[in-house]
């Protein structure tokens, strides 16, 4: 049976919700802005769990792959009963190679393209996935590591770009603009793609799409996908102190896309 | 030899057995570097002039299991890459060699961005990581082959000058520290230093019979051994070519607090200034009081 992608992101939404309300902490809007892309990543047919890996770059948001993981028996179901009840979990916020399935201790931001290059140099026959924030368009060392990827041609590797225009303080454009980022990395040897971030289809095309030089998908998003309360809200970045009602509101929206 | 030629010399012998090892340059170079890049291309990887890339890049090879050698500058791949050795091969606890080039104010006359007399308080607050001072091309041999057969985080700092052999004695082995002089007890002062400064120790203990240095080339984790040493003794001087926050001498009285030794001790290092003034490394080391003459004095006048 064909899975239905976007049913089961949001199933995996709810999931996180109830988690976030539970926990009291974490970063909705930037798990939530990532959700279709790491579900289409890991039940499409081209991810070999043997091999490949996955390097969520912007680790606020590494909690995204919590549920998928243990939807393929990896995180074991009492770790993620247990986070946010008791201590017996080895789940974090941030995400650390500690935790099955989790490739890459992260959190600092503009370290996934590199710690990605040199991983994908070491295995020629795995594929790695790095996921960065547009946020990390900002570091440096994401830069440094672009011209690295992109001169070595390292075509066992995937860059996803998850463009959901905000950063804590508001929006990138008013910040400081980062726009055009395609315009920005054309100028290198990468094969380049832009796609609705949501789009579970139009994700896994670009997932699929063979690639003669270093695929990066351009994901354009949207920070707190899922829920109008939290929808290119900048202050939902951090999870907020959230009334009953809103979390029946939030329950509703949720549950009308899952059922 | 360069000690950093003696030590690349290593590596690429051990390639012909070992395609796993893997050497990263941020833009740096050396004679053996040139051989090995030519000889073993596929394990030579250039990171552009990005020490923050090249450490996350060598993260990538050892979370895959290789054995990663990163090479700079001293100044640019310890203070420019630390918040990346960090959050990579120490937090994960990866076996990345960090190879220094420059220690002290061996680069004198480059001036302060190039000189680096912050890095042994920077990169030893570093957790996970081992950090080893060479003091001539023997011991940085030595410690190649140690590193090639026992891969870890560590940094290891070379001079850039040539520097002559210092006298083998037994404990010179084990590579943690050099014993130079005779048997320690509480008529002696113990001088500890480390790369250049540990060659001014070795000249004065020629000099002066109640001195037995020091060469303290693994300074972290700390010498279990030398610590019955600096306690036998009467005092202890170090000196040290880095700012007085955090150098050698404050990891000596660290160790001391923590095995309640307490001994006389004093720390000559440079003063807490960026150097400008022309005149080159003896000058300036002179100038400031780090120099054969000037221990001898400060032993004669505090011990």
């Amino acid at each position: 049976m064909i899975m239905d992608l976007q049913k089961q992101a949001n199933l995996y939404r709810k999931e996180l919700f109830e988690k976030f309300v539970e926990l009291g902490q974490g970063h909705p809007g930037s798990t939530f802005s990532m959700l279709d892309i790491v579900t289409t990543l890991y039940h499409g047919d081209h991810f070999n769990f043997d091999e490949d890996k996955v390097i969520i770059s912007k680790g606020h948001a590494t909690v995204a792959l919590y549920p998928i993981l243990k939807h393929f028996g990896i995180i074991p179901n009492d770790d993620w009963d247990n986070w946010g009840k008791n201590k017996n979990t080895c789940l974090r916020i941030f995400g650390n190679i500690s935790i099955p399935g989790i490739d890459m201790t992260s959190g600092s931001l503009g370290h996934g393209v590199g710690v990605g290059a040199g991983m994908a140099i070491a295995n020629p026959r795995s594929h790695i996935y790095t996921i960065i924030s547009e946020g990390e368009l900002y570091e440096g060392s994401t830069w440094e590591a672009l011209l690295f990827v992109a001169h070595h041609q390292i075509k066992n590797m995937t860059i996803l770009i998850d463009v959901n225009n905000l950063i804590i303080l508001g929006r990138t454009d008013d910040c400081l603009r980062l726009n055009s980022i395609k315009d920005k990395l054309s100028g290198f040897e990468f094969d380049l793609s832009v796609i609705d971030g949501h789009n579970t289809d139009a994700i896994k095309e670009a997932l699929n799409e063979t690639a003669y030089r270093p695929k990066i998908i351009i994901a354009n998003t949207i920070k707190g996908k899922g829920f109008s309360l939290m929808e290119n809200k900048p202050e939902w970045h951090y999870m907020q102190a959230i009334t009953p009602e809103q979390i029946e509101q939030c329950r509703k929206e949720i549950n009308r896309v899952t059922a | 030899v360069l000690q950093r030629d003696a030590f690349i010399e290593q590596i690429k012998n051990r390639l012909e057995t070992d395609k796993d090892i893997y050497f990263l340059s941020a833009d740096f170079g050396a004679a053996a570097l040139d051989s090995l890049r030519e000889k073993y291309p596929e394990n030579f990887i250039h990171c552009g002039i990005s020490e923050q890339a090249m450490i996350d890049v060598a993260t990538g090879l050892a979370l895959q299991g290789k054995k990663v050698f990163c090479y700079a500058m001293a100044p640019f791949i310890s203070l420019r890459a630390i918040e990346q050795i960090k959050c990579g091969p120490s937090m994960m606890n990866l076996p990345v060699a960090i190879m220094s080039v420059g220690i002290g104010i061996g680069y004198a006359d480059a001036g302060p961005t190039h000189y680096i007399t912050e890095d042994f308080a920077c990169m030893r607050s570093i957790i996970n990581l081992n950090m080893y001072t060479v003091s001539d091309a023997s011991s940085s041999r030595r410690l190649a082959n140690k590193l090639l057969n026992n891969p870890e985080l560590c940094y290891v700092r070379f001079d850039r000058h040539e520097q002559p052999e210092l006298p083998v004695t037994s404990r010179y082995e084990n590579l943690d520290y050099r014993l130079m002089g005779d048997v320690v007890d509480d008529t002696k002062v113990l001088l500890i230093g480390s790369g250049k400064m540990a060659h001014t120790i070795n000249d004065v203990c020629k000099k002066v019979d109640a001195a037995v240095g020091v060469e303290l080339i693994q300074a972290k984790p700390f010498p279990n051994k030398l610590l019955d040493l600096m306690d036998a003794c009467s005092g202890i001087i170090v000196v040290d070519e880095q700012t007085p926050c955090g150098s050698l001498g404050a990891a000596v009285l660290e160790a001391m607090s923590e095995s309640n030794i307490y001994k006389k001790t004093k720390i000559l290092t440079l003063p807490e200034e960026y150097l400008f003034e022309n005149g080159g490394r003896e000058y300036l080391l002179n100038k400031h009081g780090l120099s054969r003459d000037n221990i001898i004095k400060m032993l004669n006048k505090y011990f």
